[in-house]
């Protein structure tokens, strides 16, 4: 021990340093106690050392693990809190991507007092961008109206245009598309270049930046050449983007939207089979969309054979979802769109349309966050604890060392209390520079994984995440030096000192 | 006046008891200069420790000053080591991690070190021939240095009672010389009530009063 206890692997300066600085904050009483608990830190570097990087790792990691969660609040607040308007989708459709709804109900929507502006759109998974596989992070085709897009007061892509420009009326019936950034960087895309989208040739003619990643993920185009190379026949959209004029506050609109349509049934979905024939790479993805939707939509009961629930011409499913008899006139859309309708809702109570707004998408991901904030902390949990075992493990050694030094303070007039502090200044000080050390790495680690790595992940520790950490490590030291403290304390003057 | 009233004290070691003190009765006049001597095993550190509050009889009582140690708290039995007492260890019992000057602050670390107590500690090194040593840590020190900072801490509480433990065991024959100097200078400045352990009787005058132990009893 006696070679760890002559090395110094910390700069002269720094012990000074320390003493003064905490001459300056502290009282007398707290200053000399806190110097020695210091120094006595500093004669067993390479332990303290050790402790140190214990809770450094672990608190670095709670930080960068909340910081997922965090960067998810952050990021749904941030984005739905730049969109003002309603999105009108299918029932349980959890994003617009798995919703299919009738074309026709935007001009109903249209005439509902209150509204806008509506703007139909469709949206489409993107498979293949000049040939490479897409999985991760996913990319979309977005098809929208351009005209009433154009006629919206705010639209997060138009107004965060960063090169080229916005679609207008002109490239109604062109494959002109505009593209994220994270897009165009990934592939090498400016303005003016064409790109081949799941088979077929697009233009870039804009791109757009709105630092999110739930928005981030687009290439905007007309909505009726969308139709041309996607399943979604000239029948139906994904969903409408409802612009309101803000007569009536955002939970009444949602309640007339919904009213116009209340048991109504969602008729069958109509792909377009032109598509499908005129683009093998399409017709194989689409046969395995189909299977795969199918095969969860039948719920057992079909024993998932794509091949026993045929989409002809017409579309007919039977609406198993509702418990309806077979018609081809009264079919879900949710069976093609791999959702069930809820049970519990009957023919009366069934909305057909579901209307929400930007305070419905974040509660839904604030609840996701939830779930994923109780696995964090159970990972975190693992890791604390870890460093809880370590911090005893160094205290109880360092005070098992320092029985005859207990005893000689005691011997001086040292009451129980007052080496109880000591011991707990050490390990708290171990908890306070654990705690600083993995802030501060935590919180480097979220911004290198931010600019390395911008569309996998926003992560965010915020200052409240940060002070929490680290009194968290504060408290994680102070309870890890309890046990050896009071077993330092109990000790009798003479049994401590005898010891030696 | 220090009154120890048939005083026992057994050690518990492992299944054995071991008889330190077997009903040891004394007197030790304010302002004298006392020697505890016997063979090692005698009870004289048993003793010495009992005096001062750092271990509890097994039964029988000492009084100071017609107070009872057994019926003060442990708050006042604290401030008692703190303020009445001073303590000289043989193997000196320095804390490594602490310069001469901490050392010698030490006991007041808990309560706070203003710049009188210091100033005092400093000039107390200084007396001791270690005003250059005040920054050197214990490693660094001489035996004799380590037991002159030991001193010094002893003499800024200001005690009423000094207990050394075999002060010059580990020193040379001038060094320990040097030691009882010391000693008899606080006995002779302050009045202060010194109780030696010894094995060593070059040093005990005719004043001194000495209570030989043996065997855990007073030897007649």
């Amino acid at each position: 021990m006696s070679t760890f206890h002559n090395c110094r692997p910390f700069p002269p300066a720094t012990l000074p340093l320390f003493c003064l600085l905490i001459s300056r904050i502290f009282p007398l009483e707290a200053e000399a106690m806190l110097k020695f608990a210091i120094r006595n830190l500093f004669s067993r570097p390479v332990r303290s050392i050790l402790a140190l990087l214990g809770l450094t790792v672990a608190i670095a990691g709670m930080v960068g693990l909340f910081s997922v969660a965090e960067g998810l609040d952050s990021m749904v607040n941030t984005t739905f809190g730049r969109i003002p308007g309603l999105l009108a989708m299918q029932p349980g459709a959890p994003v617009p991507l798995f919703s299919s709804l009738p074309a026709e109900w935007g001009e109903e929507i249209e005439e509902i007092e209150g509204v806008s502006v509506v703007n139909p759109n469709i949206w489409q998974r993107v498979n293949l961008i000049n040939n490479e596989m897409v999985v991760s992070p996913p990319r979309f085709l977005f098809g929208a109206d351009i005209s009433s897009r154009l006629a919206l007061k705010a639209d997060v892509y138009r107004d965060d245009m960063i090169a080229g420009r916005y679609l207008t009326l002109k490239d109604q019936g062109t494959r002109n598309v505009v593209i994220s950034k994270p897009i165009a960087n990934e592939f090498n895309l400016e303005p003016g270049d064409i790109f081949n989208v799941n088979g077929y040739d697009l233009t870039v003619v804009g791109i757009y930046f709105c630092e999110s990643l739930l928005l981030d993920v687009a290439i905007i185009l007309d909505i009726d050449e969308i139709r041309s190379i996607s399943r979604f026949g000239p029948d139906l959209v994904s969903s409408f983007y409802v612009e309101t004029t803000k007569e009536f506050d955002d939970e009444e609109m949602i309640d007339r939207i919904q009213r116009v349509f209340v048991g109504r049934d969602l008729p069958a979905v109509k792909f377009s089979s032109q598509n499908i024939d005129a683009n093998p790479i399409q017709t194989v993805a689409n046969f395995f969309d189909r299977a795969l939707k199918s095969f969860g939509s039948d719920n057992g009961k079909n024993g998932g054979e794509p091949e026993d629930r045929p989409i002809n011409e017409n579309n007919s499913h039977p609406n198993e979802a509702n418990g309806k008899a077979t018609d081809s006139e009264k079919t879900s859309t949710s069976e093609s769109s791999g959702m069930s309708q809820p049970d519990a809702i009957n023919d009366e109570e069934f909305f057909p349309l579901e209307v929400r707004n930007a305070n419905d998408w974040a509660k839904r991901f604030t609840r996701f966050s939830r779930d994923l904030n109780i696995f964090l902390a159970v990972l975190t949990g693992i890791g604390v604890t870890i460093a809880v075992l370590s911090i005893v493990n160094t205290m109880l050694m360092s005070v098992s060392e320092r029985i005859v030094e207990f005893g000689i303070l005691k011997a001086n007039g040292w009451t129980k209390t007052d080496v109880l502090k000591l011991v707990t200044f050490e390990s708290s000080l171990l908890g306070l520079a654990g705690g600083v050390l993995g802030c501060l790495f935590g919180f480097l680690a979220t911004q290198f994984f931010n600019h390395y790595f911008p569309t996998r992940a926003q992560l965010y520790a915020s200052p409240e995440l940060l002070a929490f950490s680290l009194a968290f490590s504060i408290l994680v030291g102070v309870i890890g030096g309890l046990y050896p403290a009071v077993w330092a304390m109990r000790m009798m003057p003479m049994d401590a000192i005898r010891r030696g | 006046m220090i009154r120890i009233q048939n005083i026992r004290k057994v050690y518990q070691r492992g299944d054995s008891e071991v008889h330190a003190l077997r009903g040891v009765t004394c007197e030790v006049a304010e302002n004298s200069f006392n020697f505890v001597v016997g063979p090692s095993g005698s009870g004289k550190s048993s003793l010495l420790y009992l005096i001062g509050a750092l271990d509890q009889p097994t039964s029988g009582d000492v009084q100071i000053h017609d107070r009872s140690l057994s019926q003060f708290s442990n708050k006042q039995r604290d401030e008692f080591r703190r303020n009445q007492i001073g303590f000289v260890f043989q193997s000196f019992n320095l804390l490594r991690n602490l310069t001469a000057l901490d050392n010698v602050l030490v006991p007041y670390m808990p309560v706070g070190i203003s710049s009188e107590l210091r100033r005092r500690a400093q000039e107390l090194l200084d007396r001791v021939g270690l005003k250059d040593r005040m920054t050197h840590r214990p490693n660094h020190l001489s035996g004799g240095e380590q037991q002159r900072v030991a001193i010094a801490r002893a003499l800024l509480k200001q005690p009423q009672m000094v207990l050394a433990d075999e002060p010059t065991g580990e020193l040379d024959s001038a060094t320990g010389a040097e030691v009882f100097g010391y000693l008899r200078d606080l006995h002779a400045e302050q009045s202060t009530t010194v109780i030696v352990v010894t094995h060593d009787e070059r040093y005990i005058r005719d004043t001194d009063r000495v209570i030989a132990l043996r065997d855990g009893k007073l030897a007649v």
